[in-house]
């Protein structure tokens, strides 16, 4: 099984503040991990430190327990990277372009043509003689992903994977790496809160080089305390009905004929009291919380920079 | 160790790879193959090919249209001087293939995409340039050989295949390949510094041709042999040939004033090229190792 550590590092540029800051943590075996953060807030400098893509100011990355300043090509063996826009060259062909990385990690002519395939299922790849400059952005992303999974490395390490996708290739991606986490360990950065949540069994938050928190997705979504919930009834209800709900909350507002969005303090107390009261307007089909939970987590950690989100 | 949550907990996805260690050596051989599919399809490839079998052609046309008795009292019925001659820009070709071929061989990873993705793959940096570098080469020579061959066309036509020099214009070629490794060399330690491609190819052929045949010149002005200068040392591949061959022309430009012109002897000139690929290749082997994907 796979593994990935950073101890004690940081890393500076020689403009600007430290784009990473003494960060150590470790993780092994299989499941996925989502990295998230706002922009510069070192995500991808994380990835290009754990790859050898750039030298840590101070400490060290390690893949699989080797230092890729150390030994760039046995920290590699076993790990899939896609970092920032991966770009074959445009005069290969699909083939050609995962051709040349099955045979770099080691696979015979023969696997290399049944990765290429099996690849090409899994990502719905274009035609494998198209040449990579004919292709859309969206299936040169596939492409590169194919890439990554050639040889089927242990670890994979994802930087906005879903970038450049459609939406119905998004949901193909979640499905696939929901397989994939069962048996690979994969580091995954993204600014769609929807995909780590449905993914990431685990989360750290950067913001400004640092951790901010290190943790499991559920105990994420246990820490935060959700502060609007929707509330759906079987039949539409009158604003006089939910006179009631407007004592205790902050702010009712009218969604559709049967949905509500009631905003309040965030504490369980006013939470469980509003269902009495929506149950005492009416009978109610659906009572959740209004936004996913990591999003509210994300409002929570970085109130600033909501242009992020 | 992760607990993964369980409602993705069915079947497992990893299945049994066979994949065995790779040498440097076969990941070279990957790299190498991987760029010359790349450099021969490119349009700088064609571009360059075209524009020698063109020049060739129209060389040949002109000499054909001229008669074969001719070409024989200009060349001094001597096929190697026929070759000589013709070969005299050979170190122009030469210098701009390694520019294209070697201007951005490494730059490429630092400014495109490409560093994403190769540079992720568990090959060493200096198999990746090995790679590269042989491949830049077997490009560039492609290109040599096509005007060697046209010069060596024309020699049989004019003087008859039983009177060419053939191990001289293999000793010619030998040196030209020596010129490609030194050319390539110089262009790949640009490219190792400089981040644009297209900054890279012009800087090399900038240093190549410009700054060396600058710098040939003003060392020759000064009286002294240009040994510093590539574009001295390609001289030696058109010299092989030459059996008239003078290393020292004195040219007298007034009272005891005189201009003196050097060309390289093959052993000199040999020397020389070694002399920068031992120079610049295990520098822009340092320099590749150090470089960060700061962009």
């Amino acid at each position: 099984m796979g593994s990935f550590e950073v101890s004690a590092l940081s890393k500076s540029f020689r403009t600007g503040p430290p784009a990473l800051r003494d960060l150590t943590f470790r993780y092994e075996g299989a499941g996925a991990v989502g990295c998230l953060g706002p922009n510069g807030a070192g995500k991808t400098t994380l990835l290009k430190l754990l790859v050898g893509l750039l030298r840590p100011s101070q400490g060290h990355a390690f893949l699989n327990g080797i230092d890729p300043m150390v030994d760039r090509k046995g920290a590699l063996w076993d790990v899939g990277a896609l970092i920032e826009t991966p770009e074959p060259y445009p005069t290969l062909n699909v083939h050609e372009a995962l051709e040349a990385v099955g045979l770099a990690r080691g696979l015979s002519r023969e696997d290399v043509d049944d990765e290429v395939d099996r690849c090409h299922e899994l990502l719905d790849l274009p035609p494998l003689g198209d040449r990579v400059g004919w292709l859309s952005k969206g299936q040169r992303q596939r492409v590169a992903l194919a890439s990554a999974l050639m040889g089927d490395p242990a670890v994979l390490l994802l930087d906005e994977p879903a970038s450049g996708l459609d939406p119905a290739e998004r949901v193909r991606l979640r499905g696939l790496l929901n397989r994939l986490k069962r048996d690979h360990l994969v580091l995954m950065s993204s600014h769609q809160m929807f995909e780590v949540t449905e993914v990431c069994d685990q989360l750290i938050f950067l913001h400004h080089g640092k951790v901010l928190l290190r943790d499991s997705m559920d105990r994420v979504a246990g820490r935060i305390r959700t502060r609007q919930v929707d509330v759906e009834f079987e039949q539409p209800v009158t604003p006089d009905s939910m006179a009631a709900l407007r004592a205790v909350a902050t702010d009712v507002v009218l969604l559709s004929a049967r949905r509500w969005r009631i905003s309040f303090d965030g504490s369980d107390e006013t939470r469980a009291r509003l269902l009495d009261l929506a149950q005492g307007a009416g009978r109610v089909v659906q009572f959740a919380s209004a936004s996913l939970v990591l999003e509210e987590a994300y409002l929570e950690l970085f109130p600033e920079p909501a242009d992020d989100l | 160790m992760i607990q993964t949550r369980t409602e993705a907990a069915d079947e497992p996805e990893r299945r049994v790879v066979s994949r065995h260690p790779v040498s440097d050596f076969d990941h070279w051989r990957v790299v190498t193959v991987h760029q010359l599919q790349h450099y021969v399809r490119t349009n700088r490839f064609y571009g360059l090919m075209g524009f020698v079998v063109l020049i060739s052609v129209l060389t040949l046309a002109f000499q054909v249209d001229a008669g074969v008795a001719a070409i024989q009292v200009q060349q001094l019925y001597r096929s190697s001087e026929y070759l000589s001659n013709g070969l005299a820009y050979s170190g122009l070709w030469v210098i701009l293939a390694a520019a294209f071929f070697g201007g951005d061989a490494l730059s490429v990873d630092f400014s495109t995409g490409t560093g994403y993705y190769m540079l992720v793959l568990p090959i060493r940096r200096r198999v990746l340039l090995a790679g590269r570098y042989t491949a830049a080469t077997l490009a560039t020579l492609a290109i040599v050989a096509v005007y060697y061959a046209f010069d060596s066309a024309g020699a049989v036509y004019f003087f008859g295949v039983q009177n060419i020099p053939w191990s001289l214009l293999a000793a010619s070629f030998g040196v030209a390949a020596l010129f490609t490794l030194a050319a390539l060399s110089v262009a790949f330690c640009v490219s190792s510094f400089i981040r644009s491609p297209a900054a890279g190819v012009l800087v090399t052929v900038l240093a190549l041709y410009v700054g060396f045949t600058t710098l040939q010149a003003v060392v020759e002005l000064a009286g002294i042999e240009p040994w510093v200068s590539l574009v001295y040392a390609g001289g030696a591949m058109p010299a092989v040939l030459d059996t008239d061959f003078v290393h020292l022309q004195t040219i007298p430009l007034g009272a005891n004033q005189f201009y003196t012109i050097w060309v390289a002897t093959a052993a000199e000139g040999v020397e020389i090229m070694a002399g920068y690929v031992a120079l610049f290749l295990p520098l822009s082997a340092y320099l590749y190792q150090r470089k960060e994907s700061t962009g």
